[in-house]
């Protein structure tokens, strides 16, 4: 590479070693070294001035990182993603190989588990992984991730749907970037079984699911299913105490919740009380394999085997409505994205954080969507046809207008919201208003730990 | 007279053969179901009939084929490795430990025992995160000795069966040896192990099958190292939300082939095991 | 009373005597534990003042080459011909004083606060982006703390021996006795000091995977790391007993101490049913297996003991599915024109014993092998008689074979008690705690035992100082109760004291 690009870099390498030995402790080495210096970072212009996007004006993208030799890259992912997440992170190396030479690892690990490990051990954890939105407020407390800033900050804004960079958000600061715009579930059914006007009412789906004798199959006694009980009727989470760790929730009308939650508890637990199997999501695909079920709340991940089994039968809609007292209330449920995070012990902050940026753009959730039918949350290819054409994306893009996000979840909100669920679709006994009352306000102070 | 008696003893075999039929079919109907449903070609998790409706090898084979999410083979290789090494050690310390807890008289004997007795009762959980930061330290971490290590590093605290099972060796056999001139530790080996033969079985069959069994210390101690997970952790990982859809077949004929070597050993061993069990168990 | 004697009384009066004898020995037993804790202690203070008297005057009185040894340890034996033995005392006090200046000091020296600079982030003036300046670690701090404070005491008794040695070596020369050279001294421990042998390397291990993440543990619930408190990006500090006093405050809703107390109830509801179940009907499957006239004895053993041969979590994993609300259970039911029963999500009671009769699928063949042996060794004649006496074989079963052996296998009884009190795998792999229908129970349901909830508290809701203290509870209950039972059980009748 040219030569005073390589003087910059190490001049300025020397100046902010200085400066960093000063108030850094522990792990100053490792990371002032590897920050190097960004080529015209001395003059000051764009790097000093955030709000350029770096990948065009700035010459090197990974502020020098690559003057040292081989860039090592750990990357999370999940395991049936592997094949695509490779092919991703190649291309990057290729895109960065001016800059440096950048060996990716790909290692599989699922969203769900990934902020635990990074939790248990941040050091050998991956430098950019991909983990489940509700994680969030746990990975940044305890200071997990690095904060996205600047360029990255106005680049996920203008391409990102609200709610997704909403999801990405904790106390106003950004700290991820997000990647796909489905982790939710929606209403699957059986089309030769519940007709496509039937599916736009709870009542509908239930009593044609009973005409073919058929089950309705849903998992009430789940608080990430069973909160749309409590969220339909008006009482939602919203974020925490200043504590930053207790649940808080919204205001809520006492008489509506309660019609709400009698007339959810009417409808499961007496009139379809037969038709209703409550029990894990995978009873759905089951019961469309066998014949057994006529439709069912279900995840994004399990869209495909809904597919493979119901072949042209098989519909997605937003989640239906439910009569409460004579007023059609659309459901509202939990909506979550996954995000890219970087981690904050990586040795390469900056190669990182160019490589979340480029897993989670444009073109690798074009690529996505169209090969693993992942639902995007950036805007542009939630336009494009891919997405258009398919029913169930386009359904769950579509319910994602009608959710509570699932960020700033207390991990003490799930067990208590599920035994609401269970207390509501309880097959021996419908719920009375006391009950309802009593229940509202147990679960409220057990999710808060009161 | 006579033949009333007889009629009434076979009236009473009969009933007993008929409730060991009923209660043996009840205990192996599970495994039944598990052997037959591992072969089965359609649905997913569960199906609405008690038998398969058509029979497939695919589940097998997708063991050892499809390793690109699931590693089956690896996984049961590394089972069976870090299973003996940790047999071994948590044999030798067992049969240490319980050696010098009833042969040997020494100054605070009797604290040690209650000491080690009163530690195995723990919740061992709970000491994970400890644990993974000193084999961290020790930069063991992700690796199979760090299991090998976990497995058996506290085996000596079982020391309860096989002490009861030395209880009953006659001391008689000691002093004979001691005359004779031989060191504590000639006796151990010459005269006391060839005669353990039941609890040595007994050690070695519990401590082998160990590590085929614990998923919760294997998954915090792998991490992210696929490379190096264990059977158990495997197939309940199967299990889990976003696998469960597809894999479950799967997770049924791994089951199976985890199972099969253990059965045929335990079978095989089964008369030692009773004997091991009954002669230490009693004393205990 | 002997047993012989016992078994003339009259069933009534045989469970008024078993009653009167329980309650009549128990404070006794208690007196005795608690007198033997005391005693331990007493012990354990007396010899340290004894050492540190031994550690005075052995100074006093020792020639230059044995004081020389208060400062270079090993000095004394390496003088007097125990080259060896003066080498690894050296060793031993150069290893410790590299680890201390090495690693253990920078960690203790923050035992006291566990740690007050925050981790933090800032952002990188010349690249504009952020970057993580690492602060301080107080699991790290308190885990190596730990370790360093056992370490040290370990060292301490190392040192006294060292002194002690010297000063024995010294007088030992002075007596004219030659002292034992390496070779002699290793060859004692393969008999005189047999017992150093084989304890030491199953003690080590013990101590450093077992005893060494205990006391982090156990110093965890003294602590608040909790939730809000998770390192590495917050700190955690001493908070003194206020964690216990939140596991038994009960508040009106839920609370933890709500939940400690139910959870308690069923904990103590279900050892009693899962130990006495297996162990009674494990009995009697033995007996009728055992039966003279039964043929096929090795078929009926292998058909109900294959399934201890099954990896536990495989037939768990197995019987939650096959119990599931479409499982195959119901399924059979169906053909059989029953409605299908919800045994995992209907209410507690239909969960609680469902699991209470799965746990017998599990147990029932462990106890069918391990009575085998004794049930063939109750004496012949007891039978005789009642049989002369015209008892059928259930009367015989309640009036001798169970009394028999509960008398032979307390130990047993009490070992499984214990290990049902601790039986994570059923119910974690079975309910996962569920139904959960009580919204009074603070991350738990209705089958949670202590030990599982203490796992939901760790892994879901990051309550470890919570945890740690329910951990504790559940231990001291445990092991009063097999201390007690194992001291005052026929093995270990005559010494009856900790040392």
């Amino acid at each position: 590479m040219n030569k005073t690009k390589r003087f910059c870099a190490i001049a300025l390498a020397a100046m902010m070693a200085v400066t960093a030995f000063a108030g850094c402790g522990s792990d100053g080495g490792s990371s002032t070294a590897s920050n190097g210096g960004g080529s015209n970072g001395g003059s000051g212009d764009s790097a000093a001035t955030p709000t350029a996007p770096v990948g065009d004006t700035v010459a090197d993208p990974l502020y020098g990182e690559g003057e040292n030799g081989t860039i090592k890259l750990k990357v999370w992912g999940p395991p049936e993603a592997q094949d695509i997440l490779k092919k991703q992170c190649v291309a990057f190396s290729e895109k960065m190989k001016d800059y440096g030479d950048v060996q990716i690892e790909v290692v599989p690990q699922g969203e769900a588990d990934s902020a635990t490990q990074v939790l248990t051990d941040a050091e050998t954890a991956a430098d950019v992984f991909g983990f489940a939105c509700n994680n969030i407020n746990k990975l940044v407390k305890a200071g997990a991730l690095l904060e996205v800033t600047g360029a990255e900050k106005d680049l996920v804004e203008s391409s990102n749907s609200a709610e997704s960079v909403a999801a990405a958000t904790v106390d106003g600061k950004i700290y991820a970037y997000p990647e796909t715009g489905d982790n939710s579930y929606i209403l699957v059914y059986d089309k030769s079984v519940v007709s496509d006007e039937q599916a736009k009412t709870l009542e509908g789906t239930l009593e044609a699911c009973k005409a073919a004798n058929k089950k309705f199959a849903m998992d009430a006694g789940n608080g990430y299913y069973s909160c749309m009980f409590m969220f339909t009727g008006g009482l939602k989470i919203d974020g925490y105490d200043d504590d930053g760790e207790t649940q808080k929730f919204t205001d809520y009308d006492e008489a509506t919740l309660v019609n709400t939650m009698m007339a959810f508890s009417k409808l499961l637990a007496v009139d379809y009380k037969d038709t209703l199997l409550n029990g894990e999501t995978t009873k759905v695909v089951d019961g469309f394999k066998s014949g057994t079920v006529g439709a069912g709340i279900d995840g994004s991940w399990n869209f495909a085997s809904a597919k493979e089994a119901l072949g042209d039968n098989a519909g997605f809609a937003i989640l239906p409505t439910i009569d409460v007292n004579g007023t059609a209330t659309p459901i509202v449920n939990m909506f979550g994205y996954k995000l890219i995070g970087v981690n904050s012990q990586t040795a390469y902050p900056n190669t990182s954080i160019e490589l979340a940026k480029y897993l989670a753009g444009e073109e690798c959730q074009q690529e996505r969507a169209e090969k693993l039918n992942w639902g995007p949350s950036n805007t542009t290819v939630a336009e494009s046809d891919i997405v258009k054409n398919d029913q169930a994306l386009t359904a769950i893009l579509e319910q994602s207008k009608n959710s509570v996000l699932q960020v700033s979840v207390a991990d003490t909100f799930w067990t208590p919201v599920g035994t609401f669920g269970n207390m509501i679709v309880d097959a021996d006994k419908p719920l009375t208003e006391d009950a309802a009352k009593d229940l509202i306000k147990s679960t409220i102070s057990n999710v808060r730990d009161e | 007279m006579i033949k009333s008696y007889r009629l009434s003893r076979m009236i009473s075999d009969i009933v007993i053969y008929v409730i060991l039929g009923g209660l043996g079919l009840i205990w192996v109907s599970p495994l039944v179901w598990l052997v037959f449903h591992s072969f089965r070609k359609e649905g997913g998790v569960s199906v609405p009939y008690v038998f398969p409706k058509e029979y497939t090898l695919d589940n097998y084979k997708a063991l050892f084929t499809k390793t690109d999410v699931f590693d089956y083979p690896r996984w049961f290789l590394n089972t069976f490795v870090v299973a003996v090494f940790a047999c071994i050690i948590s044999t030798l310390s067992v049969l240490m430990v319980s050696y010098a807890f009833s042969r040997l008289r020494f100054k605070s004997r009797k604290m040690f025992i209650n000491i080690g007795m009163v530690l195995g009762m723990f919740p061992g959980f709970m000491t994970m995160i400890a644990l993974y930061y000193l084999l961290k330290a020790m930069n063991l971490t992700q690796t199979l000795p760090a299991l090998v290590i976990c497995y058996s590093a506290g085996a000596g605290l079982g020391f309860a069966i096989s002490k009861g099972f030395f209880d009953t060796i006659p001391r008689a056999l000691d002093e004979a040896a001691t005359i004779d001139g031989a060191t504590r530790n000639q006796i151990f080996w010459k005269i006391i192990l060839p005669i353990s033969k039941p609890i040595l079985v007994y050690t070695v069959l519990t401590s082998f099958i160990g590590p085929w069994c614990d998923f919760i210390l294997v998954k915090i101690i792998m991490g992210d190292n696929r490379d190096n997970y264990t059977v158990a952790l495997g197939l309940q990982r199967m299990t889990d939300k976003e696998y469960k859809q597809t894999y479950f077949k799967q997770f049924l004929a791994g089951s199976v082939l985890v199972a099969i070597p253990i059965t045929i050993l335990f079978l095989k061993m089964q008369n030692y095991y009773v004997e091991g069990v009954t002669a230490g168990g009693v004393k205990g | 009373m002997t047993f012989i004697e016992y078994q003339a009384l009259t069933p009534s009066q045989k469970a008024s005597y078993k009653i009167k004898e329980f309650f009549s020995l128990l404070p006794g037993r208690f007196k005795s534990f608690f007198a033997a804790i005391g005693k331990f202690f007493k012990n354990l203070g007396l010899k340290f003042v004894g050492g540190c008297k031994g550690y005075g005057s052995r100074f006093t009185k020792g020639d230059f080459a044995t004081k020389l040894s208060y400062i270079v340890m090993g000095f004394g034996n390496f003088t007097r011909g125990q080259v060896g033995k003066g080498l690894a005392f050296l060793a031993a006090e150069i290893l410790y004083i590299s680890y201390l200046a090495g690693f253990g000091l920078k960690w203790f020296n923050k035992f006291d606060t566990l740690g007050t600079e925050l981790t933090h982030q800032v952002i990188d003036e010349v690249t504009g982006r952020p970057k993580s300046v690492m602060g301080d670690n107080s699991m790290l701090i308190l885990l190596y703390g730990t370790l360093t404070i056992l370490l040290t005491l370990v060292f301490i008794a190392v040192y006294i021996a060292n002194t002690k040695a010297a000063y024995e070596a010294e007088q030992s020369v002075k007596a004219g006795k030659k002292n034992l050279t390496l070779k002699e001294e290793l060859q004692e421990f393969l008999d005189g000091k047999y017992h150093v042998t084989m304890l030491s390397l199953p003690v080590l291990l013990i101590s450093v995977f077992t005893i060494l993440p205990l006391v982090f543990m156990i110093l965890i619930a003294f602590t608040n790391y909790d939730k809000q408190h998770t390192p590495p990006g917050q700190l955690f500090t001493w908070v003194g007993l206020d964690t216990f006093r939140d596991v038994f405050k009960v508040t009106e809703g839920a609370s933890k101490g709500y939940t400690f107390w139910e959870l308690t109830k069923w904990t103590v509801v279900w050892a009693i049913f899962a130990t006495f179940s297996n162990y009674i009907i494990g009995m009697i499957i033995a007996l009728m297996i055992n039966k003279k006239s039964i043929k096929f004895k090795s078929l009926w053993r292998t058909l109900f003991v294959i399934t201890i041969a099954v990896p536990q979590f495989v037939s768990l994993l197995l019987m939650n599915q096959i119990l599931q609300d479409d499982g195959v259970v119901n399924v059979i039911r169906g053909y059989m024109g029953l409605a299908p029963i919800s045994f995992f999500n209907s209410t507690a009671l239909v969960a609680r014993v469902t699991v209470i009769i799965i746990n017998m699928w599990v147990g029932v063949p462990y106890t069918i092998l391990q009575t085998t042996g004794i049930l063939m060794n109750i004496p012949e004649d007891l039978y005789e008689s009642a049989r002369i006496d015209g008892a059928t074989p259930v009367v015989q079963f309640f009036q001798i074979t169970l009394p028999y052996m509960i008398f032979v296998t307390t130990p047993y009884l009490i070992q499984s008690f214990v290990g049902n009190i601790n039986n994570f795998n059923v119910i974690y792999l079975l309910t996962g705690g569920g139904p959960s229908k009580n919204p009074n129970l603070y991350q738990a349901g209705e089958t949670d035992l202590l030990v599982t909830w203490l796992f939901k508290l760790t892994m879901n809701s990051n309550d470890y100082n919570t945890a740690a203290a329910v951990g504790i509870l559940v231990f001291i209950v445990c092991a009063t109760l097999s201390l007690i039972t194992f001291n005052m059980s026929k093995s270990s009748r005559n010494e009856e004291e900790f040392s």
